[in-house]
């Protein structure tokens, strides 16, 4: 059971790196990200279910899924913002950073 | 130890049907070429999550799971992409370049060490000694109430400053989605109107 648990956050957790590269579509990106907080929250939630007593895990998954939560409204509004501006939402066609 | 109780063949067979759903709404979310079926898909992963928390004893993250990913989170995604993107090509799978293959091989390389990795570790001997020292157990009853305990006492700072941290966000949000430019450039027309009569 707990392999199984762990295999398929591997899964999620290579999958959602892989569509956080190829993607070309901005919010395509983001929505690959929350895939890996997810595979870090499936992780942190069977470890606190098979080895800790207190439930502790559960806690850092709540943090994190707050924290994806606000990370998911500001990249949103960057993605508007930047679509207002130049009218597309390609990765690769951006040259909006001077650094 | 599960809070269902249920028998080995049926937590098997719902466990597979939670695995099938979150492999193929995950491929789905990546490989396809419609930016508003991935979206969807994005729902069907984050459900079949919370169920599995729902077997893995964990309740409350399961409610936070379904409140907070399906409820706000989804449905924020499928808003921007609803306004943003218009209808694309009739392909439903998009053609691979070579940077794409690399990627996918690297991936790949990284999943299978990860399962290895997995599969190598004895993790028996890990839960014998943690409950060899399974003495100061917190006597609550629910996982709820022992969440809650642990957040106002020992996470007191963390929670708190979480809480500053999603003020932020949502400050931060609204300040860079607002149309600051349209604003000021009908306020230019508008004094271009207004001149333009003194002109003739």
């Amino acid at each position: 059971m707990l392999e199984h648990v762990l295999n398929l956050g591997a899964y999620l957790f290579c999958i959602g790196i892989f569509g956080l590269i190829t993607s070309r579509n901005m919010v395509r990106a983001l929505m690959c990200l929350e895939l890996v907080f997810n595979a870090v929250n499936i992780n942190l939630i069977t470890f606190s279910n098979s080895f800790d007593t207190q439930q502790k895990g559960e806690i850092f998954a709540i943090f994190i899924i707050a924290i994806a939560a606000a990370e998911a409204a500001i990249g949103l509004a960057i993605v508007l913002a930047i679509y207002r501006n130049k009218n597309s939402t390609r990765i690769d066609q951006f040259n909006l950073l001077k650094w | 130890m599960n809070i269902i109780e249920l028998s080995e063949p049926l937590h098997e067979i719902i466990f597979f049907l939670l695995e099938l759903g979150v492999i193929l709404g995950s491929l789905g979310v990546v490989l396809l070429t419609n930016i508003v079926y991935s979206a969807f898909f994005l729902g069907l992963v984050f459900f079949c999550i919370s169920l599995l928390y729902f077997t893995l004893n964990a309740d409350f993250v399961a409610a936070a799971q379904i409140l907070i990913y399906v409820g706000a989170v989804n449905v924020l995604i499928v808003f921007a992409v609803m306004l943003i993107n218009k209808p694309q090509s009739l392909k439903l799978f998009p053609s691979w370049t070579i940077g794409d293959k690399i990627t996918f091989l690297v991936c790949l390389s990284i999943f299978f060490l990860l399962v290895t990795i997995i599969l190598n570790t004895s993790w028996s001997n890990i839960t014998l000694i943690t409950e060899s020292k399974n003495f100061f157990n917190f006597d609550f009853t629910q996982n709820i109430q022992r969440i809650g305990y642990l957040l106002l006492t020992q996470f007191l700072l963390p929670f708190e400053l979480l809480s500053m941290v999603l003020l932020v966000a949502l400050i931060g949000a609204i300040i860079i989605a607002r149309r600051e430019i349209l604003i000021k450039i009908t306020e230019k027309k508008k004094v271009q109107i207004k001149k333009n009569p003194t002109i003739f």
